[in-house]
């Protein structure tokens, strides 16, 4: 290692005080917005559960910041974290409980100075579960839970607990290429978690597996930088972690929450603000709007998922056909899709759910019609690019007929931006779905949809504007992460800054 | 004048295109032409001359070194690829070889020695530098004399190609949107009479707006309407359809443009000051809000702006009335708000390809100021991408006008589509997409059509080719 003398480029380059940067900053603004809102002004009284969170959120900042006042010291004094300043780090993780992600995470990152891929994975793996466990848990307040809720808990407690002893494991014995043998039985029941949609478990034990197989370590190493350089971007891991949260709750939602509560109508209890038995209130019929938020996150994710794949494949085709037959084919193709280019998508999806009809899977065709010329622009520079590489001439002086180089050779080579774009045009999908929603056009208004919820909020906004503050935070966090993850890819696949 | 013909010809028509083009467009005088060639041809003195070429290289004894090169190449190849080797077919096929390499050669020497090869284009070429032919021929050749004077430029045949494709996607958008709602399962009739309507009323409503016709009779009445302003009536209403567009596509308009030029105005010097102070805190934070701006959907971030600023605050009206300017200015701030955010990045990753490039370094190292290195140099190279991404997200932001027209409830052309498109009123739908498409498309080709004249890169290549 090279010997950095300057103090100022150290800092910049230890990720733990970059870290520390991000959470105080982002701690300090939630402690902000919790010191607003803990004071209600309409009516002049205190909020205390506010005020707590305030007082946890603030203490956190100050911590964060004390610990990254000592690590300054200690890379001024020794060049780099000493052992006692880590262990600065576990109390940190304890913030968690109190939803506070960006701090659990720098706890976990300072109390290690081993930091592989893996054990990354692990620790959002964890932080995943229990973000799940205690948004299920708010079930306990209601009158009843569903029957599956106690053995779910059950299970996502063992989860969680399988992940924090694998991130410590890690921790000790795993290096950044090498892994011991016996961690291969451990990845294989890591996959296994994946059914509840946590991708760090199954991202996790992809790697633990590759690397305790080590068959083949160029592909090991490859793998592990690309996600190094993901890893390293704190936004895009957040913007991750946030997508994952999400999707693993909308899959365990089925057998936490109770979708009764989401679309049946109670009229006992209509639009109730915010209580512990309805967290964040209820609509114009009774329904609890955080379990229709959460069955909103299934739909949202699934026709924003449709959405993107679909477009991204017959756009990926259309387009590497014509960047490499190139001259006729590609003129009569990309001017067939300029026509679709020049309808603005949210139009030509009106349109044809004003022909078809609105429901879900007009809905995803419509978005999806739209979405191809883009996709095929990209995918046909990528592969005229690419048909030009030597790779491509000797795969057809061996005799490799076009399908074989066109799928074989040149698409694998071509998908890094493909890949970058769908990421960053799920959100688009998302925010498509719920305007459409909005305006009557998209899913069909009984099923709890995040544009259908916001709707009704609409009509209430003087009165009950909860109702339409939540589930577009949710819509905006959502899309906020995937534009971040996206934006963490493409850093770490552009070939330009390689 | 006659020079201007000849050379336009004589450059354009190697494009197969437009030698078509030329022949359709001057039918009545190639008709004639054509068979005085094919009489005059058996005169040529291409094919003797070739002759004689071809009988000086055979002499000088090429021609079988070439063979016996070429019968080697075989031999190695099919040594490589482990074929068996048959003497016969590869003398076969290096004579046939040698034989292609002989004609090829001929015609070169011919080209350097100025005999043209006698066909019918250069015939006809040859013929437009006469000024009696063309004296003769300028009446039924008119159209071809019209196409050769616009292609004889090539910023003239830029602008005149740009045009002519921009009309084919403006009729092909057409023809999807009117085959889209074509095969709509939904029968306007019966969702506007009602359930009870007998087969008659249906049968007369579906005669008097053409319904009954078949497609391509539909599909040629609404071209034609869309292209002379006449669109006939709205099933609903019976209002005329253009009138209608007419009225409400001024506010749309009016909203975009201002959003536009919000936007223009606060991304770009954002993109730029990012792009100088890379990864500093103030690049952090502007792009945080720019990503937070392009996340945030557009009709939320109305509701919430309607609470604050109206509800709460009482600062701007919360729907829009237009005799009070205070009405717009939320609507335009929504709906510039993703336009903002894009514009801003853009710029930024803009302007960091261009920072890094060496002619800055150039600048900078020739002892220029770093105020001037930027606005000289850095600016207007890094802005020709975000002219064109600020064209395309014009169209995007028409598109997404219907919703913040919604949430405002402004009667633009959006929220006019979105209105009609329940029972649904083929007409008005098809000519609100369409018209919006066609603006998009105009702005589209006039960025494109400015690029030629400002960009000196694309100034010299089309002068090239």
């Amino acid at each position: 290692m090279k010997f950095i003398s300057d103090v100022k480029l150290l800092l910049k380059i230890t990720q733990e005080y970059v870290n520390a940067q991000f959470t105080i900053a982002f701690s300090a603004i939630f402690s902000l917005l919790f010191l607003l809102y803990c004071f209600n002004f309409s009516e002049g009284v205190w909020r205390p559960i506010v005020l707590v969170f305030f007082a946890i959120y603030a203490a956190t900042t100050i911590y964060v910041w004390l610990t990254s006042l000592v690590i300054k010291k200690d890379l001024a004094k020794h060049r780099e974290v000493t052992k006692r300043s880590r262990l600065l780090g576990i109390p940190l993780i304890l913030t968690v409980f109190a939803g506070n992600v960006f701090a659990a995470g720098y706890g976990f990152m300072l109390a290690s100075k081993n930091k592989t891929a893996e054990y990354t994975f692990a620790v959002y793996a964890f932080l995943t579960q229990i973000f799940i466990l205690m948004i299920s848990g708010l079930n306990i307040f209601k009158p009843y839970v569903v029957d599956t809720f106690i053995l779910a808990m059950g299970t996502f407690i063992i989860l969680a607990a399988l992940y924090l002893v694998t991130a410590i494991l890690i921790a000790r014995h795993v290096t950044v290429d090498t892994a011991p043998k016996w961690m291969l039985p451990l990845g294989i029941v890591l996959l296994i978690p994946t059914l509840t949609g946590n991708f760090f478990s199954l991202l996790l034990g992809i790697t633990l597996i590759r690397k305790a197989r080590n068959t083949d370590p160029s592909a090991v190493e490859k793998w592990q930088k690309t996600w190094n350089k993901i890893l390293r971007n704190t936004m895009a891991v957040f913007g991750l972690f946030f997508i994952v949260f999400m999707f693993s709750l909308s899959v365990v939602s089925s057998w936490t929450f109770d979708y009764d509560f989401a679309v049946e109508n109670n009229y006992a209890v209509l639009l109730q603000t915010p209580t512990l038995e309805y967290p964040l209130g209820t609509d114009n019929f009774g329904r609890d709007l955080f379990s229709r938020i959460v069955f909103g996150a299934q739909i949202s994710l699934i026709v924003g998922f449709c959405a993107t794949i679909i477009p991204a494949l017959i756009g990926g085709a259309l387009g590497a056909i014509s960047g490499y037959y190139g001259k006729n084919t590609d003129n009569i193709i990309m001017r067939a899709l300029d026509v679709l280019y020049a309808i603005p998508g949210i139009l030509l999806a009106i349109a044809i759910i004003a022909a078809f009809g609105a429901n879900t899977t007009n809905l995803i065709i419509a978005l999806s019609v739209g979405a191809i010329p883009t996709y095929a622009r990209t995918m046909r520079a990528n592969v005229m690019q690419i048909s030009n590489y030597e790779f491509v001439e000797s795969a057809r002086a061996l005799g490799a007929n076009d399908r074989s180089i066109i799928f074989r050779h040149i698409v694998p080579n071509a998908l890094a931006p493909m890949i970058v774009k769908a990421t960053l045009t799920i959100g688009g999908a998302v925010i498509s779905t719920s305007s459409l929603s909005f305006l009557g056009l998209g899913i069909e208004p009984h099923i709890p949809e995040w544009g259908n919820i916001l709707k009704v909020g609409s009509t209430y906004l003087e009165s009950h504007s909860y109702l339409a503050i939540f589930p577009g935070l949710c819509i905006m966090l959502l899309v906020l992460s995937f534009n971040f993850f996206g934006d963490g890819l493409r850093d770490a696949l552009d070939p330009k800054s390689n | 004048m006659q020079q201007l013909f000849f050379e336009s010809f004589q450059k354009n028509a190697s494009r197969k295109s437009y030698y078509f083009t030329y022949v359709l467009l001057g039918l009545l005088v190639h008709i004639i032409t054509f068979p005085i060639y094919m009489v005059n041809r058996s005169k040529s003195t291409y094919a003797e001359n070739a002759m004689n070429v071809k009988q000086q290289i055979i002499d000088s004894g090429k021609v079988i070194q070439w063979q016996q090169q070429y019968e080697a190449e075989e031999r190695t190849k099919a040594q490589f690829f482990k074929q068996s080797i048959i003497e016969q077919e590869i003398a076969v096929k290096a004579k046939q070889l040698a034989q292609m390499k002989l004609e090829r050669e001929a015609e070169k020497t011919l080209t350097t020695t100025g005999i043209l090869k006698n066909s019918y284009k250069n015939y006809f070429s040859n013929l437009l530098k006469q000024p009696l032919f063309l004296l003769i021929t300028i009446i039924p050749g008119i159209f071809m004399y019209a196409l050769l004077l616009i292609t004889s430029n090539p910023f003239i045949r830029f602008i005149f190609e740009r045009l002519l494709q921009s009309v084919f996607v403006i009729i092909g958008v057409a023809t999807l949107v009117f085959t889209i709602l074509y095969i709509s399962p939904f029968d306007p009739a019966r969702n506007l009479l009602g359930v009870e309507a007998t087969p008659a009323q249906i049968e007369n409503f579906n005669k008097l707006y053409g319904l009954d016709q078949p497609y391509l009779v539909q599909l040629w009445h609404s071209l034609s309407g869309l292209f002379t302003f006449d669109l006939g009536t709205s099933f609903a209403g019976k209002e005329d359809v253009t009138q209608s567009i007419l009225n409400k596509f001024p506010v749309t308009l009016e909203i975009a443009m201002f959003s536009l030029l919000m936007a223009i105005a606060i991304a770009i010097p954002v993109g730029i000051i990012s792009a100088v102070r890379p990864n500093s805190f103030i690049d952090y934070v502007f792009m945080f809000v720019a990503l937070i701006g392009l996340s945030i959907p557009s009709f939320w971030q109305g509701l919430i702006f309607i609470l604050t600023f109206s509800l709460e605050l009482k600062w701007f009206p919360a729907t829009y009335n237009p005799n009070n300017w205070m009405s717009i200015v939320l609507p335009i701030i929504v709906l510039g708000t993703s336009i903002t955010a894009s514009i801003a990045r853009m710029t930024r990753s803009s302007m960091l390809e261009v920072i890094h490039e060496d002619y800055i370094i150039t600048a900078k190292a020739k002892g220029l100021s770093e105020r001037k290195v930027i606005t000289k140099h850095a600016i207007r190279n890094a802005m020709i991408p975000i002219i064109t991404v600020i064209g395309l997200l014009f169209g995007g932001m028409l598109g997404g006008a219907a919703v913040t027209e919604k949430v405002f409830n402004i009667s633009g052309i959006g929220s006019y589509i979105v209105d009609k498109q329940f029972i649904p009123d083929i007409p008005a739908i098809l000519g609100g997409v369409v018209y919006i498409a066609i603006t998009i498309s105009v702005v589209n080709m006039l960025i494109d059509i400015l690029y030629a004249f400002f960009d000196p890169r694309i100034r010299s290549k089309m002068k090239k080719s």
